[in-house]
């Protein structure tokens, strides 16, 4: 029903997203007063605050940027290379399997208990590399 | 892509590198007193930390890494040996990966080593 859609910056405000603007706002004013107290230091002779006094602006801009530049790709995600339907993978020999088991067995017909266990196979290679990339975000240590 | 790789991992070792230089001047620092070389590399790591930021952000986005893995590569530069540790992980998981143009269709709507759907 038109109208009753979620706007597409909806997902600006959900819990994970607040608690990330609130960091990077935290680490930007901490990064600010580190900037700060540098300046202070280096107006009191200490020669070496003076690269500090630049270089932690310098951070703060370049977290405001990163931050505005992620937002920006949320709305607009960049083209991945590869569109889809291009860029599949089958392991070795699956494809022509599965050009073989479409070409035999159209839709509605009862698959051979060949082509079913192709199929079980396949779905099973599917599911190990969905556990895998499901893990991604973790910490797996050295590899 | 490629020279954004390229880039990434030159700027992973030479971060890293004086990183680990700076440590060792640094426990040295606290023996003979003389805090003149530490200052330099300390100002040159910083230096080098600005431009390994400017490279690997876009590298975290051409990749689409999700938050964890990103903030681990954008503060890998600022932890020692950190470096090394993150860039081999990420070659790992992400970049070879995406050079090969693995991209499998997988359940759930999610592509092979790009975990993050897009809306």
């Amino acid at each position: 029903m038109p109208g009753t859609e979620a706007p597409p910056w909806r997902f600006l405000i959900t819990p994970k997203w607040l608690a990330w603007h609130l960091i990077v706002i935290g680490s930007v004013y901490g990064m600010l007063v580190l900037g700060d107290w540098q300046l202070h230091r280096a107006l009191a002779g200490n020669a070496l605050s003076w690269a500090y006094t630049f270089e932690w602006p310098i951070f703060a801009v370049f977290a405001v940027v990163f931050w505005a530049k992620t937002i920006r790709d949320e709305f607009h995600p960049p083209a991945v290379a590869g569109a889809a339907g291009e860029g599949i993978e089958l392991p070795v020999g699956a494809a022509g399997r599965a050009a073989r088991a479409a070409a035999t067995s159209p839709a509605g017909e009862p698959a051979t208990p060949e082509e079913e266990a192709d199929l079980a196979a396949y779905n099973a290679y599917l599911a190990r590399l969905h556990r895998e990339v499901k893990g991604h975000g973790k910490w797996h240590g050295l590899r | 892509m490629r020279l954004n790789v390229t880039l990434y991992r030159v700027m992973a070792y030479v971060t890293g590198v004086v990183l680990i230089v700076l440590c060792v001047f640094a426990i040295g620092q606290a023996f003979t007193d003389d805090a003149a070389i530490v200052n330099a590399i300390g100002t040159l790591h910083g230096l080098l930390y600005i431009v390994y930021l400017i490279v690997s952000y876009p590298l975290t986005r051409r990749l689409r890494l999700s938050a964890g893995p990103t903030v681990a590569v954008l503060l890998a530069g600022t932890i020692p040996v950190m470096t090394f540790v993150v860039e081999r992980r990420i070659s790992h998981r992400y970049i070879e990966p995406a050079l090969a143009g693995v991209t499998a269709r997988l359940p759930g709507g999610h592509d092979a080593f790009s975990p993050r759907p897009y809306r």
